[in-house]
């Protein structure tokens, strides 16, 4: 095993465990930390009650709703939106064999957001569970779509392109969402609770969440992992991949719709959490290399840590506020795009 | 170096009538080509000729605006790629690679239309690779990552991913343009040797003396037409190199294939 920053590889198994390490860990610090003191063993009892098999005593009623209906749900919802997250931007980069490629950088989570504000907004939400993740899905796959057809020219995608058509559309559903929202305004708290959850964050999220976002985790991931060897070949150009023999259509569709098919799932629950897809890719790719069959699930790992982690963040650095999530994400993320941005500098004029 | 495989009869790979259109115009029209097994052919052409298209048209990645691609009497288009991919595999001119991939996991890639989706590579792949690696004189260089790899050295671990398919023709796209002379010949004589034992190779030079001595036989292309196809001998001729490539040939005595020494026209 290879074990080293840059010119090394890390090895795969042990990035894997020291992830899931970290994820426990803020996990359980999620579980045990919040606004309201709760002695440790009582956590713990509400835990075995509700995860090991046989009798228990019944547990304080206050602080089983705590810690089982807000706590826990916060936790497992934050770890699989960034693992959606981080999973479609790995995607995402290599299929436009961009680093910079992400779903808020392209506006893919702005039109997911599109989609599930009209969804809301013309009430359709109320009824059926999936609406809005099924609505924000279909704003993500037009969005990519769009953007797509805008910068891609005989399968390639110069980074200028692409960031510009990002920049562009992400302005313009940004301003479609304004839009919805205020000509919904009347009735004022529907249409403040929307305005709240489009700026990202997984607070009072419960277990309905986490049933809304799985089924479009789980299709998404499975395509992920069914087209992950594609990626690689991808990596190296239509040409190549093609003679080589990718059907190229086949899986540039399949891995279109999976990334946005886990980013409307994530968006419709969180709002716009911004930077996951574009950061924890691209580290993972540093460390790991660019082969999809490890890339893939270690980013979905680490986005889950890093949400967690996040979220833990926007809970506890101004409390007894919260911040919002999307804006913790931000901080870490923004700095990074910048960066890469600089380190990129001579590669962004060039086209192929 | 030594030849990657166990004896193998390659395909028939024909084009009839092919014809490629990009952005309204023809990079190549009304080319008829047999490459026939076990047989070692060389493109050759000036620059814009249309060598690199021939070569995609071939390979079956880029598809035909009019005409037919076959191999082995089936259409090249309506076969599946993956099966198209175990039976032609093509080296396209060197690109920069910007992903960092190791050499090993990149020539790897080339096992992709071997490999099941979900467990990827079998430890006979990975024996098969390291002696793809071992035939081009890269396995030293098996855990480098291809993004710090000279010209040179890319390019072989190109022909090694091209070995890596099992692929019974081979359409490389100067494949020697970067190699020192050493390399460079070795690189030919690899291609003989594979020619030799079963597959069809068909190789862009710009070397046309590489290609008279190298070739069994060698296609003229000029302005997107091919203009003769033959045994060196017959084709390439003081008269067509005048025509073609507008230089003054002047033939060498004194070896088997025709030798020319170039100038420019008066």
């Amino acid at each position: 095993m290879r074990v080293a920053f840059g010119g090394y590889r890390a090895g795969f198994w042990w990035y894997m465990a020291a992830g899931l390490a970290l994820l426990l860990t803020f996990a359980g610090i999620g579980l045990f930390r919040g606004s309201v003191p709760l002695d440790g063993r009582d956590v713990l009892a509400v835990l075995a009650r509700h995860l090991l098999p046989g009798e228990h005593d019944p547990a304080d009623p206050r602080v089983d709703a705590i810690v089982w209906s807000l706590r826990a749900p916060r936790v497992v919802v934050a770890a699989m939106v960034g693992g959606c997250l981080a999973l479609a931007g790995a995607q995402m980069q290599g299929l436009f064999r961009n680093p910079l490629a992400s779903p808020g950088i392209v506006g893919t989570s702005t039109g997911a957001a599109t989609g599930a504000v009209f969804a809301l907004t013309f009430g359709l939400a109320g009824g059926f569970l999936l609406a809005a993740p099924l609505f924000a899905v279909a704003g993500a796959i037009l969005s990519l779509l769009i953007v797509t057809r805008i910068a891609t020219r005989d399968g390639y995608t110069p980074v200028t392109t692409l960031l510009l058509a990002g920049v562009a559309l992400n302005a313009l559903l940004a301003a479609v969402n304004s839009w919805l929202i205020a000509r919904s305004w009347e009735q004022y708290e529907a249409a403040r609770r929307i305005a709240y959850w489009m700026m990202g964050g997984v607070t009072d999220r419960g277990w309905v969440h986490a049933g809304m976002l799985l089924p479009g985790m789980v299709v998404g991931c499975a395509i992920a992992v069914w087209f992950a060897r594609d990626l690689d070949l991808l990596l190296e150009g239509e040409e190549v991949a093609a003679s080589l023999g990718v059907d190229i259509e086949r899986a540039k569709r399949a891995v279109l719709w999976s990334a946005a098919i886990l980013t409307g799932s994530a968006v419709a629950v969180s709002g716009v959490v911004g930077f996951v897809g574009l950061v924890v890719p691209h580290l993972v790719r540093l460390l790991l290399g660019p082969v999809h069959r490890r890339l893939l699930p270690a980013a979905f790992l680490t986005g889950a840590w890093f949400v967690v982690g996040a979220d833990l963040l926007a809970r506890t650095v101004a409390a007894p506020q919260e911040v919002f999530l999307g804006v913790v994400t931000a901080f870490v993320g923004a700095p990074f795009f910048l960066f890469l941005l600089v380190r990129h500098e001579g590669e962004v004029a060039v086209s192929r | 170096m030594t030849a990657a495989s166990a004896v193998t009869v390659a395909p028939r790979l024909e084009l009839v009538g092919g014809g490629v259109e990009r952005r309204g115009r023809w990079l190549l029209r009304g080319v008829d080509l047999v490459i026939e097994p076990a047989t070692l052919i060389s493109v050759v052409g000036p620059n814009g000729a249309g060598k690199s298209t021939l070569l995609r048209l071939l390979s079956g990645a880029w598809r035909l605006t009019e005409g037919r691609a076959l191999l082995g009497g089936f259409d090249l288009a309506a076969l599946p790629r993956r099966q198209a991919a175990r039976r032609v595999a093509y080296v396209p001119q060197t690109v920069r690679p910007t992903f960092e991939f190791t050499v090993r996991e990149f020539v790897t890639l080339g096992r992709y239309p071997h490999e099941s989706r979900l467990f990827g590579t079998r430890s006979a792949d990975r024996e098969w690779i390291d002696r793809c690696l071992e035939d081009t004189d890269v396995l030293a260089l098996a855990e480098r990552r291809v993004t710090t790899l000279s010209g040179g050295e890319l390019q072989r671990v190109l022909m090694a991913r091209c070995l890596a398919t099992e692929a019974e023709v081979l359409l490389l796209d100067e494949p020697t343009s970067n190699l020192d002379l050493a390399h460079g010949l070795d690189l030919l004589g690899l291609a003989r040797n594979l020619a030799c034992e079963g597959r069809s190779v068909v190789l862009v030079l710009h070397d046309l003396n590489a290609a008279a001595r190298f070739a069994d036989r060698v296609a003229v292309l000029d302005a997107g037409a091919l203009v003769a196809e033959g045994p060196p001998a017959e084709v390439l001729s003081p008269d067509l190199l005048r025509r073609v490539f507008r230089v003054l040939a002047v033939p060498l005595a004194g070896s088997a294939a025709p030798v020319f020494d170039f100038e420019p026209l008066p």
